[in-house]
């Protein structure tokens, strides 16, 4: 890769192999009325065949506009900066007309809300035959063969009755595993999933990861996972990108963020989260402490500082912002003492 | 780690699912399409019901002349010397005109020309306002601002009075009267479309059609004006309403159709002298009474149209 302070991310799962997909300073601003919303500020990462990077944050972490940003599906007020290289070609400040050949085929998303995904007044099988209509000349008969197909493998019961239905005769699980299906119509390399179990129990999320994971078996697709429910990642994720307002803050292999994180806002978000695997009968589920802060005043320094209970107040913490640095085996954090952080007493909410 | 435990597997999870809507077996059927569901919302609406069916009997009738009417279209001088002018009777149900001709055939001949610039006219004008709507809508930006004023400038102008003059210059055949009258009227339509796609295409299924790279025509033709059949379908009766009075004006004012065309505005210009005389009302009656059924018929059928596209209506 071109960009030597990265060499370690190749110790990642999947190491060896060219990235299918590079990520690098990846920057989205928007204009306000009152400044400038940095939605997503340096973003970097490498994806490869059969991989699951997970993306997790709060609302307006930039999660999301990251995703948008690599098929060029933000509005046109957007401005990105920074590379998406897929296939030796740079995605950010293509055209549209260089971009329609590579989304849905090359690069498929699933999006959260499949009721409002899916066309409400096309039928279900149309509306994935279109899909692939858009990019390979099938005849109806092929058509209708691989919708059937598609339906059936992510697990619809009676694919061909179901396939002429109509988006609100499906239940919740159903219409996403519809959205599932038509993603993967073309067999893209990389599916991008935008919280695509937030909307869906807990049974039927269930359900769908394991969608994933079928597919991911069958195909070798890589997937780009986005969330907000660390359970999701752990059970799905091989690589975990953590984001705070807007900035890359952790990223390393699942293990090394849920056993090892090398960033307090890693910690604290685990901290908050009831675990299983680890027995703490007498410590209670923390919060953290204050609100995300606004993308257009961002604090100083690390833009994490005032929540954070690790932070030299007024020190490096609020005048320096934090490179995001490989703190062993290839671990990345954005963290001025991620080294140190289990020596350092944090200070009582 | 706080896997999830996923079933063993999906698809023999899904029994557990099976009394979904729609597929339950043994329960009654209940109507599952769009089509099904749009059918019933429209026969629940019995004026609009009865309008279809006279809409559809106008049509029979007046393009089934030639074999329905009582008398020849054009009757031989020998007939019209026998005849005389005289009210309706049974001999001749709507009368006859002063030349004695039967009336009710005149009316149904009539018919065929007023229909057909209603229908051509308002299928013209929808398409035609469809497409700029659409394109208006769907882009923004300066091809919005350059349509909608062009829409606008079409809307200001004097409609009748460019019509009179337009079909002075190029004759006052029927099929010119289609064309400038849909000229004239497709800026209606536009507005509503333009709006609609407006709204349609903020949705997140457009977004999902442009992440699977579609085209921004295959987004617009495909996935948007589909959900916009309903506003389209009714503005579409309005224009055969607004397309057979536009031309039954015109003609009564003479710039319309002429002799030996026939239409229903014509006829009723032709009586004018009958305005005068009330022992000769017949002569405005029925021709008048036709582009009243037809245009109420047609805006009842536009209200029920609304009212079946629109999946959220409960009667």
């Amino acid at each position: 890769m071109n960009d030597l302070s990265f060499a370690g991310a190749s110790d990642f799962v999947g190491a060896g192999s060219e990235p299918v997909l590079s990520v690098r300073d990846l920057t989205v601003e928007f204009k306000a009325d009152d400044g400038v919303v940095h939605a997503a500020d340096d973003v970097s990462f490498d994806l490869h065949t059969n991989e699951t990077l997970g993306v997790v944050g709060e609302s307006g972490s930039g999660k999301s506009v990251t995703a948008m940003a690599i098929l060029g599906l933000l509005p046109k007020t957007a401005e990105v900066h920074g590379q998406v290289l897929f296939d030796g070609a740079n995605l950010v400040g293509a055209t549209e007309r260089q971009l329609q050949p590579v989304r849905g085929d090359r690069i498929a998303m699933v999006f959260q809300d499949a009721l409002a995904a899916l066309n409400p007044v096309l039928r279900v099988g149309d509306q994935i035959a279109e899909a692939m209509s858009v990019h390979h000349d099938l005849t109806k008969r092929e058509l209708k063969g691989r919708v059937i197909d598609l339906l059936d493998l992510v697990g619809i019961p009676q694919p061909g009755r179901r396939a002429e239905q109509y988006v609100h005769e499906f239940s919740g699980g159903m219409r996403q595993r519809t959205m599932i299906a038509m993603a993967i119509a073309n067999d893209p390399d990389i599916l991008i999933a935008d919280e695509p179990t937030t909307a869906l129990d807990v049974t039927i999320q269930a359900q769908v990861l394991d969608v994933f994971e079928r597919i991911q078996e069958r195909t070798k697709t890589a997937i780009i996972l986005i969330t907000h429910d660390l359970g999701v990642v752990a059970g799905i994720a091989d690589k975990v990108l953590v984001m705070y307002a807007g900035r890359q803050v952790e990223l390393g292999t699942v293990d090394d963020i849920f056993y090892s994180p090398r960033h307090p806002y890693t910690r604290a978000l685990l901290a908050s989260l009831p675990r299983l695997d680890r027995r703490h009968g007498d410590e209670r589920l923390r919060r953290i402490k204050g609100q995300p802060p606004s993308l257009v005043f961002l604090p100083p320094g690390c833009a994490f500082h005032p929540r954070c209970e690790y932070a030299d107040l007024g020190g490096v913490c609020t005048h320096e912002r934090p490179a995001l640095r490989d703190v062993g085996h290839g671990q990345l954090s954005a963290c001025h003492f991620a080294e140190t952080l289990d020596e350092r007493t944090p200070s009582v909410p | 780690m706080s896997r999830i435990p996923p079933p063993a597997d999906v698809l023999e999870a899904e029994p557990a699912l099976a009394d979904e809507p729609g597929l339950a077996p043994g329960s009654e059927p209940v109507p599952r399409t769009n089509w099904q569901l749009f059918r019933r919302r429209f026969l629940r609406h019995r004026l609009a019901v009865v309008s279809l069916v006279i809409l559809v009997l106008l049509f029979i009738a007046c393009f089934g002349a030639p074999w329905l009417a009582p008398y020849p279209r054009h009757p031989s001088a020998a007939d019209l010397l026998l005849g005389t002018s005289g009210g309706p009777s049974a001999k001749h149900w709507f009368g006859t005109d002063d030349l004695g001709r039967d009336q009710l055939t005149q009316v149904l001949y009539a018919g065929q020309t007023s229909l057909k610039i209603g229908l051509v006219v308002a299928l013209l004008s929808t398409v035609a306002g469809t497409i700029v709507g659409a394109l208006a809508g769907y882009h923004g930006g300066w091809i919005d601002q350059l349509l909608s004023r062009v829409t606008d400038l079409f809307l200001i102008v004097p409609s009748i009075a460019i019509l009179a003059v337009a079909l002075k210059k190029f004759g006052q055949t029927p099929n010119w009267i289609l064309i400038v009258l849909a000229a004239l009227g497709w800026m209606y339509v536009a507005r509503v479309v333009r709006g609609q796609v407006l709204s349609i295409k903020e949705k997140e299924f457009v977004d999902a059609a442009r992440s699977s790279g579609a085209s921004n025509r295959r987004i617009i033709v495909r996935h948007i004006l589909p959900n916009c059949i309903g506003p389209i379908m009714v503005n579409m009766t309005l224009a055969i309403a607004a397309a057979i009075i536009a031309e039954s004006t015109l003609s009564f004012l003479g710039f319309g159709v002429q002799p030996p065309d026939n239409s229903w505005g014509l006829m009723l210009s032709q009586a004018e002298g009958a305005a005068a005389e009330f022992n000769r009302f017949y002569e405005i009656f029925f021709p008048g009474l036709m582009i009243l059924l037809t245009v109420l018929a047609v805006n009842f059928l536009g209200d029920g149209l609304r009212d079946a596209f629109d999946p959220q209506s409960e009667h």
